[in-house]
């Protein structure tokens, strides 16, 4: 159960794949993965990750969901080694090393791992290049991650503090409760005309941006964007895009805001991409009802619909369908975890519907079960969401 | 429940195309100027069409003219549906420094956006620069948007400076067109403006590029030989930013011009 003084955190995400990807036949190469601690609620870990467009990235779908399975993963390991005695200091220290390289170590192994059970094929090969030259071959055999090539932004959020991790393009926004937007990390010049840093690339650790602030009463924020830059650039301006930001608030604050976001999100994804950047858009949402500004009478019918579906329950109210106890099943095979995997912590993957909960081993939840299939399972919490409704 | 979208304006991102001219005395010889016009004016009917492949992205042209001193020619970025070519006349000196100068003072962030995709440079000249083209270059380059322009070069007769227009360029692998007879310019335009433009506005060009991983954003076509004719340039799928080098008998090969008589 959640500590009734705690304050509450509520998470959405969506990806969509890209128009101008729909119309080159290319898959979403964007990945998302909402997490959430069965037993207290919190940690809330959203990851998001964008598998690079270029030629040379031909796997990036599958570099792009390794990323955010194992930025969640070494984050929710993280924050627990330290749980009960949380120095933000300490974190701050130790985590602007320790969680890059970590992450990175992690993701090189599980793509190699992949790899290893799916070598490169000729027709893999062929198709780079035609689209890319002769040269682009030799180097994807001399750094075969390329082939695998994602940024990553991922949020955990703690009671008292709040980590970010960021590395290559995408955004992450706080929106206070007044609606004001503001980025917790800093800017990198370095990404500019589609260029980004990678975490394919060499020294990859020495490129992220990490930060560690603390959630007081006077400074806090209500809400927490994440999203790729298929979003972002899909306005004509960066004002445009916060005021997604506050508008997405404002909504959360109307009453039944929850669902009708929830429910809408895919359809505003997928009008931006069309008629914005043509790419993958992703966007992930921590947001906490109690910092939300609500009318009075909002909250008087958000208070009642919430007697009436406890949130904070971690049992199963209904049954999930067949065909999410199908793709849960799928994410916790255990056969295919590898030994680093293997830590016992009990994670939540959150499926959108709190009511729909469904507890699983982040071993098995954060698993690398797709490193030795052939199909990447994107945002797959989204499929049995949608599933499972 | 369906809910109004949020956030502001959406909008394709932009992408600035920009002609640099040369409307030097010389370009009055021998009918260039009015070739050029000609060329460019035959074009913009092929960039219209490309453009509307890409619903994605925003095709923006203006163009800048060089002589003696330098000044915009169309200055408001005119989306390409509404894009008509005005003649230029030729007089005075070759400016060329003078012409990237101005091209840098507008490719700076504002009034350039951050989301923009790559833009795409065409020099066009027929002579040796006659002012400070390392300093003209030097101001362009030190532009983020400058450094990453997708940046071609067009020879006209046998006077123009090919070393000139490779520093333009800044890519050893893709060499400046030279177009030593209307019927080549035509050819070199055309190119430009539908096989370089297509890619500049494809989603590869909106794509994701490891940093480092590629001395261009852009997957710049090579162009192949074309016939003499002025028919479109039919396009290889070399990647210019890749180490491919350019394959025998496609860009900047004498073959090229073989088909053609030299005019100029």
């Amino acid at each position: 159960m959640e500590n009734s003084n705690q304050t509450e955190w509520r998470i959405i995400g969506e990806t969509v794949p890209g128009a101008s990807h729909i119309r080159a036949g290319t898959p979403n190469q964007d990945s998302i993965l909402l997490v959430r601690e069965s037993s207290r609620g919190l940690p809330i870990v959203v990851s998001i990750a964008d598998g690079h467009g270029s030629a040379k990235c031909f796997r990036s779908d599958f570099g792009s969901q390794f990323a955010v399975k194992k930025a969640a993963q070494i984050v929710g390991e993280f924050l627990d080694e330290r749980r009960g005695h949380f120095d933000l200091a300490e974190i701050e220290n130790k985590g602007k090393d320790y969680l890059p390289k970590e992450f990175v170590k992690k993701w090189r192994k599980t793509v190699e791992y992949h790899l290893k059970n799916n070598p490169f094929t000729e027709d893999e090969f062929k198709k780079l290049e035609e689209k890319s030259g002769v040269g682009a071959r030799k180097l994807i055999e001399e750094n075969p991650l390329l082939a695998y090539g994602t940024t990553s932004l991922t949020v955990a959020m703690e009671e008292d503090f709040v980590l970010y991790l960021q590395l290559g393009d995408g955004d992450i926004l706080n929106v206070s409760a007044a609606g004001e937007v503001t980025k917790p990390l800093p800017e990198d010049a370095r990404l500019l005309a589609n260029e980004t840093t990678s975490m394919c690339l060499p020294k990859a650790e020495n490129d992220f941006r990490f930060s560690v602030q603390k959630i007081s009463v006077e400074q806090s924020h209500a809400l927490i964007l994440l999203s790729t830059d298929g979003y972002l650039n899909s306005f004509s301006s960066e004002a445009g895009f916060f005021q997604a930001g506050t508008d997405i608030l404002n909504m959360l604050a109307a009453d039944g805001g929850h669902d009708a976001v929830n429910v809408n999100l895919k359809a505003w994804l997928e009008e931006a991409t069309q008629m914005g950047s043509g790419d993958d858009s992703t966007v992930g949402i921590i947001y906490s009802p109690d910092r939300l500004k609500k009318s009075e009478s909002d909250a008087k019918s958000e208070k009642t619909s919430e007697t009436q579906t406890p949130e904070t329950t971690t049992t199963t109210e209904t049954p999930p369908s067949p065909e999410t106890s199908q793709a849960i099943a799928a994410l916790t095979n255990s056969e295919t975890v590898t030994p680093e995997n293997m830590e016992d912590v009990t994670v939540t993957i959150t499926i959108k519907k709190d009511k729909n909960k469904v507890s699983a081993k982040p071993a098995a939840a954060l698993a690398q079960k797709d490193a030795d299939t052939q199909q990447p399972n994107s945002a797959s919490e989204k499929t049995i969401d949608k599933k499972s409704k | 429940m369906e809910m109004k979208r949020p956030g502001g304006e959406l909008a394709s991102r932009p992408l600035h195309f920009i002609w640099i001219a040369d409307s030097s005395g010389s370009m009055g010889d021998d009918g260039k100027i009015q070739s050029l016009n000609t060329a460019i004016r035959e074009a913009v009917p092929h960039m219209k069409k490309v453009a509307e492949d890409n619903p994605n992205a925003q095709v923006l042209v203006r163009a800048v003219k060089f002589s003696s001193g330098a000044q915009w020619h169309i200055s408001q970025p005119t989306p390409v549906a509404d894009f008509a070519w005005a003649d230029l006349t030729a007089d005075g000196e070759t400016d060329m420094g003078k012409g990237l100068e101005l091209v840098a003072e507008q490719l700076k962030m504002p009034p350039m956006s951050d989301r923009a995709l790559p833009p795409v440079l065409v020099l066009v000249s027929d002579g040796q620069p006659t002012d400070d083209f390392e300093g003209g270059l030097k101001a362009l380059m030190e532009q983020p948007w400058g450094k990453k322009a997708v940046r071609i070069a067009i020879s006209i007769g046998q006077d123009a400076d090919p070393e000139v227009l490779q520093k333009f360029i800044g890519n050893s692998e893709l060499k400046p067109l030279a177009a030593n007879s209307p019927e080549a310019l035509v050819k070199h335009i055309k190119w430009a403006s539908t096989a370089v433009l297509k890619s500049a506005s494809s989603p590869a060009a909106g794509a994701e590029v490891p940093a480092g991983t590629d001395t261009a954003n852009v997957p710049i076509p090579i162009p192949t030989a074309a016939p003499a004719t002025g028919t479109a340039a039919q396009t290889g799928t070399q990647n210019a930013g890749a180490s491919t080098g350019t394959p025998a008998g496609t860009q900047g090969d004498p073959n090229d011009q073989n088909t053609i008589d030299d005019v100029w």
